[in-house]
């Protein structure tokens, strides 16, 4: 599976990026795949959109607000404070699989910019459940 | 060519202090004893506050406070090798090896990268354990700086 994280700290300067390793590690250990964007003070590595659309699930290790969180629009996403990600990252990883597959994952709100595909349906919407996120996918085409 | 983010006399094989706050001060006065800090109670404040927000320890026994402040001249971090033990807030106890960082004000995104790719580094085993089982400061200073400098 392909998984797509932000991490972000208060000063920017540790556990920035102390939580990007770890959930890169978890990833390697469980055999997916993990790119993290580090929203720190050593400049930013935005994720590019292609990644992120391509992406099965969103992980937010955050202290601070996603910088640009529209562009996650749709995913299915877990949000945990930085701290999360480096004591405990291969079951974060586990847990939003597990709910991006059983269709119980939150998503991210608003809509992605230039994305090729529809942002999600409300969730008062009838269709079948896990629509939220495969559904999406759907959308208009290319 | 930048400073070495750590030297030698930034290391502390054997520290004594035993609690957070002492080895805080101890590592502090190695960076200002190296010209790293020019004021140790700003810069000490300022990693107080940081620790309050959240301590800095994590599994694994260790310990990584840090702070940007203006009184720091350039990035660095002093490292210190506790054998009993300083407790740091980690959930397994309490840390073995502290890393304090410095990183200065308005510093601009290559210098803090250097302090990045440390942070990256302490989450690996491999790091981890060269460290803790150093028992040369010139060693120590040596691993921390060519991992991450040219």
């Amino acid at each position: 599976m392909k998984i797509v994280a932000v991490t972000s700290c208060i000063t920017g300067i540790a556990h920035t990026y102390m939580a990007a390793e770890a959930l890169e590690q978890a990833g390697k250990k469980l055999g997916h795949e993990v790119i993290v964007e580090t929203q720190g003070s050593a400049g930013s590595n935005p994720i590019k959109q292609a990644v992120i659309d391509a992406a099965d699930a969103v992980i937010f290790a955050v202290d601070l607000e996603v910088k640009d969180r529209d562009r996650f629009a749709g995913k299915p996403y877990l949000q945990v404070g930085v701290a999360k990600a480096i004591n405990g990252s291969v079951a974060l990883i586990e847990q939003v699989l597990a709910a991006a597959a059983d269709g119980t994952a939150a998503t991210v709100a608003g809509k992605a910019p230039a994305a090729p595909q529809e942002a999600p349906k409300k969730a008062d919407s009838n269709e079948p459940k896990k629509a939220g996120f495969f559904g999406s996918l759907f959308g208009k085409g290319k | 060519m930048s400073l070495p983010v750590t030297t030698p006399e930034m290391v502390i094989i054997g520290a004594e202090a035993k609690t957070k706050d002492e080895i805080i001060r101890t590592l502090a006065e190695r960076l200002v004893a190296a010209g790293r800090v020019t004021d140790i109670e700003t810069y000490i404040a300022a990693v107080h506050k940081r620790e309050e927000s959240m301590a800095t320890g994590i599994q694994g026994g260790i310990g990584i406070p840090h702070a940007r402040s203006a009184a720091v001249t350039a990035p660095s971090v002093a490292v210190a090798i506790s054998h009993d033990g300083v407790p740091f807030g980690a959930p397994d106890g309490p840390a073995h090896l502290i890393f304090l960082i410095a990183a200065p004000d308005g510093a601009d995104d290559s210098h803090l990268q250097i302090l990045a790719a440390i942070a990256r580094r302490v989450m690996r085993d491999e790091f981890r354990d060269a460290l803790r089982t150093a028992t040369d400061p010139a060693f120590i200073a040596d691993t921390m700086t060519k991992e991450v400098q040219q």
